[in-house]
């Protein structure tokens, strides 16, 4: 049976493979497919947290297939496509990214491939068509496909480096903090005596994908990092790590770091002096917000939607910290019907909600939220509509975050503690006043005075145990 | 889509079955008979009207639109035999490309050449590559292109096969519009049970044969000739049954939605016939206690 999919909000294995790609700086993709495959992406993800590489967004360079391509096949057109981008363009490594239209027609983009890489030209390209998945399946399989056939486009030396560690799963995009996420894991892995192999945004490159084969580790973030790492294995030898979810607070940490432990060694005396000093600073930080923890009465009944990684992650968190009651967790991965990932998350995610579900239809997820009567909404900038209708606070966690500037900020690691801490205080300070605001207009309008302005300030600094609400009958408005 | 100008008539059937060589014949027959006809080729072969214009060279449409050039209906078309104008819709290189898409290509940018208000045709009828593989294959019997549908067959099982696959799509279409099946056309027909068999297929999916066409050498000599029957031999008897058989397209208008056989179905039907003709090839039974 199909079905209407309200607001999806993932897109397709090219926009996921696009996405990866153009945050890699060195590679230039090179999409293979109608006008508007490539730019639609752009758009919907809208141009804030995306475009590390130079050619990203509106600058992908692509073959635009018209109909006349569909008929008599594009191969020639993609040729053409490729020999001009390397001309104008100057890149380590081209990456072509197949599309529905590509993949229907039969385009032996593998043969053009063949033939622009044996002139010498550092070209791979990928077996994913649009139909294939959804964004997350296209991050994980383009850079399965690249790494796969780099070595054979462009020779780079092979020596092992102990400390390097590849890092999987993280999502550019998706992940709307990825940027800060991935710095901050590149902080502590640096702490603790290793080397982040990032791959992308603003410290990552095209060596790092050459330097993949060199690293002593990989860790996996989420299933959606499972595929490169696993090859990597196969390839060469490189062991993996599993992680449900990227690392918050020290917690977090101390686990991340266990289960490297398992693996390769590590210098005890550095590890120990990183984890306290980690210690103290978020200790430190959580001293001062306690209070307002408990003032603002942030212990509620909350509903969280987003990806499988992220809700494991800041659910987890907010449950174990914040005495957070997770009434409801909503999925928005893309799976597919024959999910493979070895990842198996249920038991973790029992912990975390008793209601768990997998969805990424609007009208399902805006059910579940009603069904599930929560105090706060930790979700997207697509639930703004049902947390106003509820009259509840919304948290922005996952994709997309429209309204809030992300560059660099994370939600990983002690300082991601801090971030959702301060922004969910912010956010639920803002709408109790915009609440008390409303009531007080009422009020206004009821009793036609003004009197009461005068009396505003020491009323909204009342603090019940309950936090900041200002109820009608605190006003006691004189008609003198 | 306006108003219809002449009618619009597509031929299908399996590969290598005769369907260019059957409409060509109805083709010329229509036109000796007076009628103003357009033949169009669907195929990316591009041999539909071989034998209505002398085997003499025709641009494609799709070679044409691949130039990119503006196209004009002169450089598409040429008129064959009795006046009947001949289109090869053409289509990519073998392997490459996508030719049901093509197909679709070439009979839109016919239509936004007012072919039809231009050339004011009685007949229009369409040439269309083997089974329907795909919906590239089946715009020609898709709404506001042709009303109605023949197919060619022989008694072989595969040709059977692909006349319930048309059938399939006729019956998917017919609903919102598109065409209707107006019979089988039973071509190279031998002597023996073979009539029977299409005929049992026939009472089967609730249609009609529109015609019988024997096997003929004169067929093969006309088309070594680059000739159609009518044009090479129109004295044969050969021709007369193409002329009959114009006749009968023309004038038809019993058209119907085919009853498909489900794939089990049309497998023990097929078993059913083997038994059959394995009892009268033995000289077991003789035909008409057979069936
Ligand atoms: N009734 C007939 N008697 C003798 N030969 C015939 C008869 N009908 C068709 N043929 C021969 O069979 C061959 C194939 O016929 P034709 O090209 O018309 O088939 P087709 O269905 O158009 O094939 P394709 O699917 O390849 O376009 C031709 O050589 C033709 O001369
Ligand atoms: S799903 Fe296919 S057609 Fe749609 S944007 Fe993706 S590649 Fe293009
Ligand atoms: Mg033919």
């Amino acid at each position: 049976m199909s079905n209407v999919i309200r607001n999806p909000r993932n897109g397709c294995a090219l926009h996921g493979a696009l996405q990866t790609v153009q945050e890699i700086n060195g590679v230039v993709p090179v999409v293979h497919a109608n006008a508007g495959c490539g730019v639609i992406n752009y758009l919907a993800n809208g141009g804030a947290s995306s475009g590390t590489a130079k050619y990203s967004g509106f600058s992908v360079p692509g073959t635009a297939a018209q109909e006349r391509h569909v008929i008599f096949g594009g191969a020639s057109r993609l040729r053409e496509q490729i020999k001009n981008t390397i001309k104008v363009v100057n890149g380590d490594l081209y990456v072509i990214l197949n599309s529905c239209e590509s993949a229907m027609v039969g385009d032996d983009v593998d043969a053009m491939t063949k033939e622009i890489v044996e002139q010498g030209e550092p070209v791979v390209d990928t077996l994913i068509a649009g139909f294939n998945g959804g964004t997350h399946y296209g991050y994980e399989h383009v850079l399965t496909d690249i790494l796969k056939s780099i070595d054979n486009v462009k020779k780079s030396e092979y020596q092992k480096n102990s400390k390097l560690v590849n890092i999987f799963g993280i999502i550019p995009g998706k992940d709307p903090y990825w940027q800060g996420n991935l710095d901050e894991i590149s902080r502590i892995l640096e702490g603790v005596g290793l080397q982040a192999n990032v791959i992308f945004g603003a410290t990552g490159s095209y060596e790092d994908l050459s330097n993949a084969k060199n690293a002593a580790l990989s860790i996996v973030f989420s299933r959606w990092g499972e595929q490169p790492a696993k090859l990597l294995e196969e390839k060469f030898g490189i062991p993996r790590v599993i992680r449900p979810s990227l690392p918050i607070g020290v917690e977090g940490i101390k686990e991340l770091v266990a289960s490297i432990k398992d693996v390769i060694q590590l210098d005890e005396d550095k590890l120990l002096s990183f984890i306290q000093k980690e210690e103290i600073y978020e200790k430190n930080l959580l001293r001062r917000v306690r209070d307002e923890i408990i003032e603002n009465g942030l212990s509620k009944k909350a509903v969280i939607v987003g990806d499988e990684e992220q809700v494991i992650r800041i659910g987890g968190f907010l449950t174990e910290k914040l005495g957070v009651e997770i009434t409801a967790a909503v999925l928005t991965d893309a799976l597919k019907k024959d999910e493979e990932h070895e990842t198996q998350n249920d038991e973790l995610l029992k912990h975390i909600s008793n209601n768990v579900y997998k969805s990424v239809d609007q009208k399902d997820i805006n059910d579940i939220i009603r069904g599930s009567k929560p105090e706060v909404i930790f979700a997207s900038a697509l639930e703004t509509r049902v947390a106003s209708k509820l009259d509840k606070p919304l948290v922005e966690i996952s994709y997309p975050i429209v309204d809030k500037l992300i560059i660099g900020k994370t939600t990983v690691g002690v300082k991601g503690l801090v971030t959702i801490i301060e922004d969910y205080f912010t956010v639920n300070r803002e709408f109790e006043n915009a609440k008390r605001d409303r009531l007080v207009k009422e009020l206004k309008n009821e009793t036609g005075n003004n009197q009461w302005y005068e009396k505003e300030d020491s009323y909204s600094r009342v603090r019940s145990n309950k936090g900041l609400y200002i109820r009608k009958q605190e006003f006691s408005v004189s008609n003198g | 889509m306006a108003e219809k100008i002449g009618k619009h008539i597509a031929i299908y059937g399996k590969g290598g079955i005769g369907k260019s060589t059957t409409t060509s014949n109805i083709s010329a027959a229509l036109a000796e008979a007076g009628y103003r006809v357009i033949q169009i080729g669907c195929d990316p072969k591009s041999d539909s009207t071989n034998t209505l214009r002398g085997n003499n060279y025709l641009p494609t449409v799709l070679d044409s639109l691949r130039e990119g050039n503006k196209i004009h209906l002169d450089d598409i078309s040429v008129k064959g035999f009795g006046g009947v104008l001949c289109i090869e819709s053409g289509g990519p290189v073998p392997g490459v490309g996508c030719a049901g898409r093509g197909i679709n290509a070439a009979v839109n940018l016919l239509q936004e050449l007012n072919l039809f208000e231009e050339f004011k045709p009685d007949y229009v009828l369409y040439d269309v590559l083997g089974d329907v593989v795909c919906g590239g294959f089946a715009v020609p019997i898709r709404d506001g292109i042709t009303d109605r549908a023949y197919v060619v067959s022989s008694s072989d099982f595969m040709a059977l096969y692909a006349a319930n696959n048309l059938f399939k799509a006729i019956n998917k279409y017919a609903p919102t519009g598109g065409a209707k099946l107006g019979g089988v056309i039973a071509n190279s027909m031998k002597p023996g049970y073979h009539r029977e068999i299409v005929e049992d297929f026939v009472a089967k999916t609730g249609t009609s044969i529109a015609g019988y066409v024997n096997r003929s050498i004169d067929v093969q000599q006309s088309e070594l000739y680059g000739k159609t029957v009518i044009e090479a031999k129109p004295n044969s008897a050969q021709a007369d049954i193409y002329r009959n058989l114009a006749k009968y397209i023309a004038e038809n208008e019993n058209l119907v939605v085919p009853n498909p056989l489900g794939s089990a179905e049309l497998r023990d039907w097929a078993r059913n016939w083997g038994d059959r003709i394995y009892d009268i090839e033995s000289g077991v039974v003789g035909v008409a206690e057979a069936i």
